[in-house]
């Protein structure tokens, strides 16, 4: 069973990051221009049919890959950088200052990515920068938090109080000892984050806050589907399963990988 | 093993949690059109078989009025639900055109056709109980006039001036003086022969309100209609409750209410549910499909005064030239439009003029589709490489013609940054600041040609200045009667020759109703949604 999820996570993960890649140099049609007749349904010219304006709806299903798998890269990437850091230094402080900065990340953690992002469109204008800003600055509490906690027990073991009896400086312990003992750890969080990022991002774009129009996203495309649901619900079903096949993926691969490297874990199970 | 480590709390639960998410996304697509109890305005989902002592209606709109003052503000939304309901005219343009006495028995107009007498109704009265004199006419015509009355401003309670929008006081410009004959008789001299005031009297530049409330204008109504309001629940509705002391034939229902929804789902949801009897302007022509069943709905279907117009920034360098506004002009495949955007309901238009118009000319013609003109067009302008800020209205027709006009610009290789802008931005931002290259939006107002006027609208947000074309105008409006339609097409085609904007189509009147309520207009030809017809079974 365990396998399982980790098979089944990348490979929906794998076409979801293959659509993306694939958009770059080809789809079918161009996705913002009109490529035949109005909400046509399916057929052999257009596999998914087109939309409400006569776009073919598999160009843009596929181009709209492109924004999440993007948006979701530089947000994590953006809260990697800061937040595992952060949390190298949190695990080093003394007893009261961590936990006055855990507490912070308390409060930071209360505020949504939604929330930040609508406040941050509404400073700058939105699009698809902010969006990527605003879900990364909100991911960032959570990273902190898991090398935070990884770092506690790496550098509560002998070799680390050996390293330091040695007069190795922090910053080489931190580089050499406990960030690779903890990248497994940040791993697993980061592919979690990711379905968090997808998310984020459809509902940014659903709303009008996120990559502008025409570029596709699948939001976007949810939100266009609104003013025909009635006649034509496959419009929001297509970028809907979309959506949910990229969440579910990054979170079953999110699971697979932490039961796989995490062997503690795996004694548990068994 | 006590010391767990936080990622392995991000289990099962959490991994539900968040596919159950994208899912509850994917149906917001499709819930969005429930409305939330709460929200729905008390009374408003009473039956009438429920209720008779009670009797209400409840009429779904969008977008939603910007302050109460009918005549403070361009957008028309606060006269659509007061004009004729709550505030009168002297005389009123029915559903086929034609002027019909209201706060006026009758009127005469002098052979030269500057001197207007109207003979006012002695029985008429406002809420407040006081006669429509002829002297409180005169003090409304100046007030549009000139903000003032009786050579003082006229204030709000804290002192700032209350405001016209230069759209009404415009048209009275052409008045030189009003006076009062006698309680009942009115006497208004105009500058010059003018054909289109007439008809400017009974729209929301000629409302008729109460003197004593023309300082609190923005927060209390002060008309003479049979309704007046109760109280705006910004963002919300506007409530009118029946005006007790109404001259007329009484006001048939208890409450009207006009309730804004932005959402075309939701807005078509409600009447489903039934907690609306009516939609205003129905924004999803594409699912008008569900209110087929003629036992529960009737759709109506009519002409506007509406020019879904393309507004073009006359002024902003890369569209000073006539050329570059023809190309985008060809460029443009209206019926594609038309068909996309309101599933083929409505007319293509040419110019700033609809059907229904006296000097109405089909001119979609000019600068009709041609992709391939357009290109050599930009070409020998030398605009090749053209990139536009596209700001249109974020209203459901005007966001999705944007969505078609975007990707036909692009196929003649102009570049469009789409930024669609809420409504009080799009009035503040591109409206009055002018900050845009293209938006979209309808204008609803009628005949409002002469907006292209820049000696009557010199700050319009066109910024088109064609003196020729100002000529043609005020030639064909004080022009004998029988010439006005043919000197106003002269004007129209020369804005259609200019390609001051790109007029899409005329605004279908798309109502849909409870098959229980009748007298809906079917032509919406001033700027009020009239209830004062409107009756339930």
């Amino acid at each position: 069973m365990r396998g399982l999820e980790l098979r089944v996570g990348a490979v929906l993960v794998t076409l979801v990051v293959a659509a993306a890649l694939l958009s770059r140099f080809w789809t079918p049609y161009d996705p913002t221009m009109p490529a035949g007749a109005r909400l046509q349904p399916a057929s052999a010219a257009h596999p998914l049919g087109t939309d409400a304006f006569g776009r073919d709806l598999l160009s843009r299903l596929l181009a709209g890959a492109q924004s999440t798998v993007y948006v979701g890269v530089i947000a994590v990437g953006i809260a990697v950088l800061i937040g595992v850091p952060l949390g190298l230094w949190a695990a080093q402080l003394p007893g009261r200052a961590s936990e006055v900065l855990l507490r912070a990340t308390d409060v930071a953690q209360a505020f949504p990515a939604l929330l930040l992002a609508i406040l941050l469109a509404g400073l700058f204008g939105g699009s698809t920068e902010t969006a990527m800003v605003a879900i990364g600055l909100a991911s960032i509490p959570q990273f902190l938090r898991v090398a935070r906690a990884g770092a506690l027990q790496v550098l509560a073991s002998d070799f680390v109080l050996a390293a330091r009896a040695c007069g190795i400086g922090r910053l080489a312990i931190a580089r050499t000892h406990v960030l690779p003992n903890i990248a497994p750890l940040v791993g697993v969080q980061a592919t979690v984050s990711f379905a968090l990022a997808i998310l984020a991002e459809a509902a940014l774009s659903y709303l009008g806050l996120g990559t502008r129009p025409p570029t596709p996203t699948w939001g976007s495309m949810l939100q266009q589907a609104q003013s025909v649901w009635f006649a034509h619900p496959e419009q929001a079903v297509i970028p809907g399963v979309a959506i949910a096949v990229a969440v579910l993926g990054f979170n079953l691969l999110g699971d697979g990988l932490r039961e796989h490297l995490d062997p503690r874990l795996r004694e548990e199970v068994a | 093993m006590g010391n767990r480590t936080p990622h392995t709390r991000l289990g099962l639960g959490r991994r539900v949690a968040a596919v159950a998410a994208a899912l509850a996304l994917t149906t917001l697509a499709a819930c969005t059109g429930q409305t939330t109890p709460g929200t729905s305005a008390p009374g408003a989902s009473a039956s009438p078989t429920e209720a008779p002592a009670a009797k209400t209606l409840t009429i779904a709109a969008h977008p939603e009025l910007i302050t109460l003052d009918p005549t403070a503000q361009a957008p028309a939304a606060s006269a659509q639900a007061q004009l004729f309901n709550v505030y009168e005219t002297l005389l009123k343009i029915n559903s086929d055109g034609v002027p019909q006495p209201l706060l006026a028995q009758r009127w005469e107009v002098s052979p030269d056709g500057r001197t207007y007498t109207f003979y006012l109704n002695p029985t008429a009265k406002f809420a407040s109980g006081k006669q429509v004199t002829a002297e409180a006419v005169v003090k409304n015509i100046d007030r549009i006039r000139t903000g003032q009355v009786d050579g003082k401003p006229v204030t709000a309670p804290d002192g700032t001036p209350v405001p016209v929008g230069a759209k009404y006081s415009t048209w009275m410009k052409v008045v030189q003086s009003a006076t009062a004959v006698d309680p009942t008789t009115l006497k208004v001299t105009l500058t010059r022969p003018s054909n289109t005031w007439l008809y400017a009297m009974g729209d929301t530049p000629g409302l008729i309100a109460d003197p004593d409330g023309f300082a609190t204008l923005a927060s209390k109504s002060a008309g003479s209609g049979p309704y007046q309001v109760k109280e705006w629940r910004k963002g919300d509705s506007l409530v009118l409750e029946r005006n007790p002391g109404y001259w007329g034939t009484p006001g048939r229902f208890d409450t009207v209410t006009f309730k804004y929804i932005a959402d075309p789902n939701a807005m078509n949801s409600a009447l489903l549910a039934g907690t609306i009897d009516i939609i205003a302007n129905e924004q999803a022509p594409d699912s008008l499909a569900q209110f087929a069943d003629p036992a529960r709905f009737t759709i109506v279907e009519g002409s506007t005064n509406a020019e879904v117009t393309m507004s073009m920034n006359n002024a902003s360098p890369a569209l000073k030239d006539v050329r570059v506004r023809r190309a985008i002009a060809l460029a443009i495949d209206k019926k594609k439009v038309l068909d996309d955007v309101q599933a083929g309901r409505g007319t293509i238009i040419g110019s700033m003029t609809v059907p229904t118009d006296p000097y109405y000319e089909d001119l979609s013609g000019v600068n009709a589709y041609n992709p391939e003109q357009a290109k050599a067009l930009l070409k020998e302008a030398g605009a090749t490489d053209l990139t536009l800020r596209f700001r249109p209205a974020n209203l459901p027709y005007a966001t999705a013609a944007a969505t078609d006009i975007t990707a036909m610009l692009k196929a003649v290789g102009i570049n469009v940054v789409l930024e669609p802008q809420p409504w009080p931005n799009w009035v503040q931002q591109v409206f009055v600041g002018k900050d845009y290259d293209l938006t979209i939006v309808a204008h609803v107002e009628a005949r409002d040609l002469n907006t292209y006027d820049n000696s009557q609208f010199p700050n319009y947000y066109w910024g088109y200045a064609n003196p020729a074309f100002n000529q043609l105008w005020l030639a064909a409006d004080q022009a004998p009667r029988e010439q006005y339609p043919d000197l106003m097409k002269k004007a129209a085609r020369q804005l259609a020759d200019d390609a001051a904007s790109v007029w899409l189509y005329m605004m279908p009147n798309l109502v849909v109703t409870k098959a229980t309520v009748t007298g809906v207009s079917q032509n919406q030809t001033t700027d009020s949604f009239d209830v004062t017809t409107i009756a339930t079974r």
